[in-house]
């Protein structure tokens, strides 16, 4: 493909301009969506700058590292500690399978630990190599706007470097948040959480959304002992109110303490560890207490105000459907955007971008049926509506298919645990408009279902499919009759 | 229940089928209140998304009354039947038509043989060969035996045992038949909730509408047969001391070392679970790989993977005599030399449909040449009163597509819905380690089929492996018709391959293009999101000219940036 830049049919000027531009994009932020903008930019003929803070699994204003959010302190080593963690059950469901196992089986956090960092490293280096492979310039640094075609890095040494580009990305995404309460500086973020030199005994979790669930269930895996505090009555807020209930039981069948409409109000240094107060007058003694209390986008620091980019509320840059901020040639992908908050997305809205900008094909990103899995232990996954959202938004009637059952391994290990499958239908077009479950390999089953979905699958097409046998995803295609039928105009059964 | 009225399956009219026009001579309701006519399939498809189906008038169809299918079968609708439908066999295809039958309104007996692990002309069970001597037992056992390769990855995360983990074979199969036993007991209460009578004895077809169970004879309007397959062991000298898999998922004691004799599913199953539970494996199998018919790609990487984890195979080398020693071990001599000091020799050489001493032959049943039940469309024989489904009839064996003939046999009979079995877009999975789950055609079929066909794969190392150190892969693949942008198969071999093929299945069913997957986004991080990031075809296979382009994959390492 040519150096030369192809088609630009949004800005539409002549191509002598751009030699004025030491770049055609500039991207601040090198993770998920900053990384895909980049090359697939770069792939069209862009010439693309890129910074990025320098590595660390902790971040910082300060410190980041190329593969961003996902792969250095989210998503990647997340789940790899859910491998770890979740063998600790497996473990237990072996011993009636006829295996004998020690009582007591020695876990090794710092082994675990350290070859998550090596991991971790592994994948930033692959990350720069395929930005160095797509032609992507990488400077390390610190990024800032100082015009509305004009960038600054300060790197390491605190030397800037500044230059031109004819469109600006920001691709900056988000940080975790900390609730302002008395000696929340004992308390850590999912950063932090992710690189513990201990392994915790004894963990308090405050918050209800899948970081918390998902952490809460890695301790427990592991052998601590966990208490979850959350503002409301179920955790996973969003989600669909019955899968809620099913995982907030779950948990406490793995043996995580839940303390639902419970807010901390203050942590105390003690010799004995952090003691907790609770605002219901509780105290508690824990080894870690963890914030997973939302994320705030990375905005700060970007000196957007000295171009006008315009921010909400929360402090996100705001952008139109094709990611394009109030300053014509800036544009924002990713958390730094809070529309949907998941690496996938912030793929498809970097691809989107740049198709947009470099490719002549003007792309909005799709936000319909995004699938998405919470990593709690089982884990949850969703795709389309919940039974709530669907009654919401409903104009005729609404029929939902639910499957609850043991699943064959339980039989004989004993585990006490269902696995819970829904389908949402409008009765009307037959169309499957939501389904989620929660059970062991929900997230993988999921992919698949949400594929369906966008296919347009009806109930009758699900039906006509026929199962895998034995397997728990061949629940999805033998729901032959509906649980209920919500009439149009009815209210939510639940309100939680 | 109000099953299957809410979801009407794909189905014909007596218009489109003439096969039926006798046997439906009574008039059919108003065609409002049918599920579309459905002659052809490229029709089908059309119809099916432009004219949803009418689930309003559908709801108040309900009816409990036999009607219909009682004339041109030979049966005289004014003789009296002791039951509308007699089902020899209660395994998952005779047990889900006699539910559905009952739950239609008609009066339903089945037949099945005393509960036995191993079966035989005289030993069976409630339950069949699925519950009792097939998937159930065999996933449990795969489920005990996977565990080896989970202490093995925990290493990697950290964890360790004082002691290796060890394994006592009597706790399991203890386990596994208290499983099978409750199981039986929920399929015998299934057909007493549903009002089916159960006989238990050996059936025995006297005429079109007689059956005699153990000297006692009942009439049927219809007769079901559904009396399943067996295990085949070819005859060679010292055949008699070769195990089956009845008996394989049921051994008194441990295999020390084990030969599997056999390519199929069931000899890379059992090799797995064999290998898990640290017998000594060698798998013999006939031709250069395992698993005939699968996507030779697919073949190549699971023998690979098996490999991999310790089983041996001996490939082209067929077994010709098993010679027992002194000490009781076995020797199997092939075509290629003998190898000594086997615990056991298991065949999986294939299975038989069971229709010996059945009384088939003399009402005029025919027979297929390797003996199944040769039935049409609507899975009726030859004997209009007499109808056949699953195993028995050597279509395709598999526990779901005898519940969809059962059910399909039960709406035709009794629900006035003559309805044909879909055979398109089955999906399958084979529990070996890893396992294997897939779609519609393999490479090869698609070629043949379809001519100008892309081919997407991905080879890659799961993110477990890169922690547990274990040199464990999957391996994906799409077969994609280049005309039409069509999903023409869909493969993968890796954890979780069955419980992920699942939902792409019905995403087939719904007609599912390659656009479809690149537009849908992933989940993250998970296995199954590498089926939607599938860029740049691997390779693509033009008719003319008659060349195959051979493409570079650069992109995969790229694979989720």
């Amino acid at each position: 493909m040519s150096r030369k830049m192809l088609i630009d049919g949004e800005v539409n000027q002549p191509n002598e301009q751009e030699a004025h531009y030491d770049f055609d994009l500039f991207v601040i932020g090198a993770g998920s969506g900053g990384v895909r903008a980049s090359r697939i930019s770069a792939n069209f003929g862009a010439k693309v700058g890129i910074c990025e803070l320098p590595f660390h699994p902790v971040s910082s204003e300060v410190i980041g590292g190329v593969g961003g959010t996902c792969v250095i302190r989210g998503c990647v080593p997340k789940k790899i500690l859910v491998y770890g963690a979740s063998f600790g059950g497996e473990i237990e469901d072996a011993r009636n399978y006829g295996w004998e196992v020690n009582e007591k089986v020695d876990f090794n956090w710092k082994k675990l630990l350290q070859k998550k960092t090596d991991e971790i490293i592994r994948l930033n280096g692959v990350y720069k190599r395929l930005l160095s492979n797509s032609g992507v310039k990488l400077f390390e640094g610190e990024g800032k706007i100082v015009g509305p075609n004009d960038v600054e890095v300060t790197q390491l040494d605190g030397t800037k470097l500044s230059y031109s580009a004819k469109h600006i990305l920001i691709a900056t995404g988000s940080r975790a948040q900390r609730p302002a309460i008395p000696g929340q500086e004992l308390g850590i973020s999912s950063d932090e959480a992710l690189s513990l030199e201990e392994l915790p005994k004894r963990a308090v979790v405050l918050g209800g959304g899948y970081i918390a669930v998902e952490f809460a269930s890695i301790w427990r895996g592991m052998g601590a002992s966990v208490d979850l505090f959350f503002r409301k009555e179920l955790p996973l807020r969003g989600f669909d109110d019955e899968l809620r209930a099913v995982v907030a039981r779950n948990l406490e069948g793995r043996g995580i303490d839940l303390h639902p409409q419970t807010n901390l109000t203050e942590l105390v240094k003690t010799e004995d560890g952090i003691k907790v107060r609770t605002d219901h007058g509780e105290e508690l003694i824990a080894d870690v207490v963890l914030f997973a209390t939302g994320r705030s986008p990375n905005t700060k620091r970007l000196n957007l105000e000295a171009v006008g980019v315009e921010l909400d509320k929360t402090g996100a840059i705001k952008v139109d459907e094709y990611s394009r901020t109030n300053v014509p040639n800036i544009w924002a992908v990713g958390d730094v955007t809070n529309r949907v908050n998941l690496t996938p997305v912030a793929l498809m809205e970097g691809t989107c971008f740049a198709k947009t900008v470099f490719g002549g094909q003007p792309s909005k990103p799709d936000y319909r049926d995004i699938p998405c899995a919470v990593f709690c232990i089982p884990p949850l996954s969703v795709v389309g509506l919940s039974e709530e959202q669907a009654i919401e938004q409903a104009k005729g009637d609404i029929l939902v298919f639910t499957s609850t059952f043991n699943p064959m391994k339980n039989t004989v290990s004993g585990r006490q645990e269902k696995t819970i499958m829904k389908l949402i239908v409008d009765a009307e077009t037959d169309k499957v408009i939501g389904a989620s479950m929660c059970g062991p390999d929900a997230a993988e089953i999921m992919q698949g279902i949400a594929i369906a979905l966008k296919c347009g699958a009806t109930k009758a097409q699900f039906d006509s499919t026929v199962g895998i046998h034995p397997s728990s995803a061949e629940e999805f295609v033998t729901m032959r009759s509906a649980t209920r039928r919500i009439v149009a105009g009815t209210k939510p059964k639940t309100n939680l | 229940m109000a099953t299957s009225l809410s979801t009407p399956k794909l189905t014909t009219t007596m218009s489109s089928s003439p096969a039926l026009h006798n046997l439906f001579s009574r008039k059919l309701p108003s065609p409002l209140s049918l599920p579309k006519t459905l002659s052809s399939l490229s029709h089908l498809r059309r119809t099916s998304t432009s004219h949803p189906h009418p689930h309003h008038h559908l709801h108040f169809r309900r009816r409990f009354s036999v009607r219909a299918v009682d004339s041109g079968n030979g049966a005289d609708s004014t003789r009296h039947y002791d039951f509308d439908l007699f089902t020899i066999g209660a395994g998952s295809g005779g047990v889900r038509a006699s539910r559905f039958a009952a739950n239609f309104g008609a009066s339903v007996a089945v037949c099945e043989l005393p509960f036995s692990t191993i079966s035989s002309d005289t030993a069976g069970g409630v339950g069949g060969t699925c519950v009792l001597r097939g998937c159930v037992p065999k996933k449990l056992l795969v489920y005990a035996s996977k565990f080896a390769h989970e202490f093995e990855e925990s290493n990697g995360f950290g964890w360790r045992y004082e002691t290796e983990p060890k394994h006592d074979w009597s706790t399991l199969i203890a386990n596994k038949n208290a499983e099978l036993k409750r199981l039986t007991g929920i399929y015998k209460n299934v057909l007493g909730n549903a009002n089916v009578t159960l006989i238990e004895g050996r059936g025995k077809i006297v005429d079109p509408h007689t059956v005699d169970v153990e000297g006692k004879l009942y009439s049927a309007r219809h007769i079901l047969v559904s009396v399943g397959g067996r295990p085949f062991i070819p005859e060679i000298p010292g055949s008699e001391y070769a195990i089956d898999s009845d008996a394989a998922l049921d051994l008194p004691t441990k295999p020390e070392k084990i030969a599997i004799v056999g390519g199929g599913y069931i000899a890379v199953e059992f090799a797995g679970i064999f290998n898990g539970l640290t017998s000594d494996v060698h798998v013999f199998i006939r031709q250069k790989k395992v698993l005939r018919g699968f996507d030779e790609e697919v073949r190549d990487f699971v023998q690979e993977q098996m490999a991999l984890r310790g089983i041996e195979f001996h490939a082209e080398e067929s077994p010709q005599a098993i010679v027992k020693a002194a000490d009781g071990s076995l020797s199997l001599k092939t075509n290629k030399g003998t190898i000594e000091g086997f615990s056991h020799i298991m065949f999986a050489t294939g299975r038989r449909p069971n229709t010996k001493d059945l009384g088939l032959e003399a009402v005029g049943v025919k027979l297929s040449k390797n003996g199944a039940i040769e039935v049409d469309k609507f899975s009726r024989t030859a004997v209009p009163s007499i109808w056949a489904v699953g195993d028995v009839t050597d279509r395709v064996n598999l526990t779901p597509v005898a519940l969809m003939e059962g059910g399909a046999i039960a709406k035709t009979l009794f629900l006035n819905e003559p309805t044909m079995p879909d055979y398109r877009a089955v999906p399958s999975a084979v529990f070996s380690q890893p396992p294997i789950g897939q779609v519609g055609l393999s490479e090869e079929q698609a070629v043949e089929q379809y001519g100008d066909v892309d081919i997407y794969t991905s080879n890659f190392r799961p993110l477990k492996a890169t922690l547990s150190g274990l040199p464990d892969r999957t391996f994906m693949k799409l077969i994609v018709c280049a005309k039409t942008n069509k999903v023409l198969g869909l493969h993968m071999c890796g954890e979780d391959s069955p419980e992920i093929v699942q939902g792409f299945a019905v995403a087939v069913k719904a007609g599912l293009t390659k656009a479809d997957l690149d537009s849908t986004i992933g989940i993250h991080p998970t296995a199954a999101e590498e089926f939607v990031t599938m860029r740049t075809p691997t390779r693509k296979t033009r008719k003319d000219p008659p060349s195959q382009e051979k493409l570079d994959s650069n992109v995969k390492a790229a694979k989720g940036v």
